[in-house]
């Protein structure tokens, strides 16, 4: 019997007090369930935002990356191929380049002309016995 | 097929949702918005009794619908109930932690003490209110009152057995889900909670 009676109590304070926190919650006013209203929705769009995408949505992301990777993977090879530039002519030419040199500082080339003439009759020995043994 | 076709298929496979799926997903993300705007309001009140403050409540609600909706919006929506409470009762329990932490360290410092219940005393309280008296608004309000302040007196593991059981009406394994304990501890914390309620509020009632 007494047993009976805790259980009716027991009962009757769940009851009581289920249907007092139920009267309370019906009774929050607008301003809370307005920024509650608020809070769901953020938190819903926050999981739309954490949802993986599927790889077409990713296309405009993936692109530019691809488009960053190649530009860099084409800088690095143009790096290290390009050829490679020496400042100043290189050794086998520099004689070419000093009788260029010569030739273009001899600013008398019509007095050379003249010396030559004069000589004439000396090269001309020097032909003829080059002709019958080689000079010394 | 090639390899990259392979590739992208694979790929297709394991991310993309089909214009069949993307329904479902869809689908899910209304029943999750039904399910949170069917617990927010008791589970605001439940935070609400147990961190005496609404906007601690508010944010710990708000925390717990982002985690769920982030962390476990794929789970099936039978799991959601239990498994937001379990987050909400752990928000309310570090937010309990931290306010003991800082009220330890508030006690260190000089100068004005922290009041202890975080009530400021706010002066329309002392406004004469014109309003025609409802008795019975007031009497349930005495009584609410009261429940309150027994529930805060109980330990908080009676606390959040009681709350989950008899307020949002969970069976006992859901129960054990959400407080992350054996069904067994659910029902010794829950007994000893409605004895010491009744104890304690039985006349009056």
């Amino acid at each position: 019997m007494n047993e009976e009676n805790l259980a009716v109590q027991r009962t009757a304070l769940e009851e009581r007090s289920r249907a007092l926190f139920q009267d309370s919650v019906e009774r929050i006013d607008m301003h809370t369930r307005s920024r509650l209203t608020q809070a769901r929705h953020a938190a819903l769009a926050a999981a739309e935002r954490a949802r993986p995408r599927a790889w077409f949505m990713r296309m405009p992301v993936l692109t530019s990356a691809a488009g960053v990777a190649a530009a860099m993977v084409l800088g690095v090879s143009l790096w290290l191929h390009a050829p490679v530039v020496h400042h100043g002519p290189p050794p086998a030419d520099a004689a070419n380049f000093e009788d260029l040199d010569i030739v273009a500082s001899s600013d008398n080339s019509q007095d050379n002309v003249e010396m030559l003439q004069d000589d004439l009759d000396f090269y001309a020995w020097a032909e003829k016995t080059a002709g019958g043994e080689p000079a010394a | 097929m090639s390899g990259f076709g392979t590739l992208t298929a694979t790929w297709m496979v394991a991310d993309s949702p089909a214009p069949a799926t993307r329904g479902v997903v869809l689908e899910q993300t209304r029943a999750l918005d039904k399910f949170l705007a069917e617990i927010e309001r008791r589970a605001f009140r439940m935070a609400q009794m147990a961190l005496r403050d609404p906007d601690d409540a508010m944010d710990v609600v708000q925390d717990a619908m982002l985690k769920l909706a982030r962390n476990y919006a794929t789970r099936p929506s039978e799991e959601w109930r239990p498994l937001f409470y379990r987050i909400l009762e752990n928000g309310v329990r570090d937010l309990q932690r931290r306010r003991t932490v800082r009220k330890r360290f508030m006690t260190w410092l000089p100068g004005p003490k922290e009041d202890p219940d975080h009530e400021a005393q706010d002066p329309l309280d002392n406004v004469a209110d014109n309003a025609p008296a409802v008795p019975d608004v007031l009497m349930q309000d005495q009584a609410m009152q009261k429940l309150e302040a027994s529930l805060r007196e109980l330990p908080a593991r009676q606390r959040e057995a009681f709350m989950l059981r008899n307020f949002e009406g969970l069976d006992v394994a859901e129960t054990a889900t959400a407080m992350g304990c054996s069904q067994g501890s659910v029902k010794t914390h829950y007994s000893r909670a409605v004895h010491t309620l009744r104890e304690q509020l039985g006349e009056v009632w």
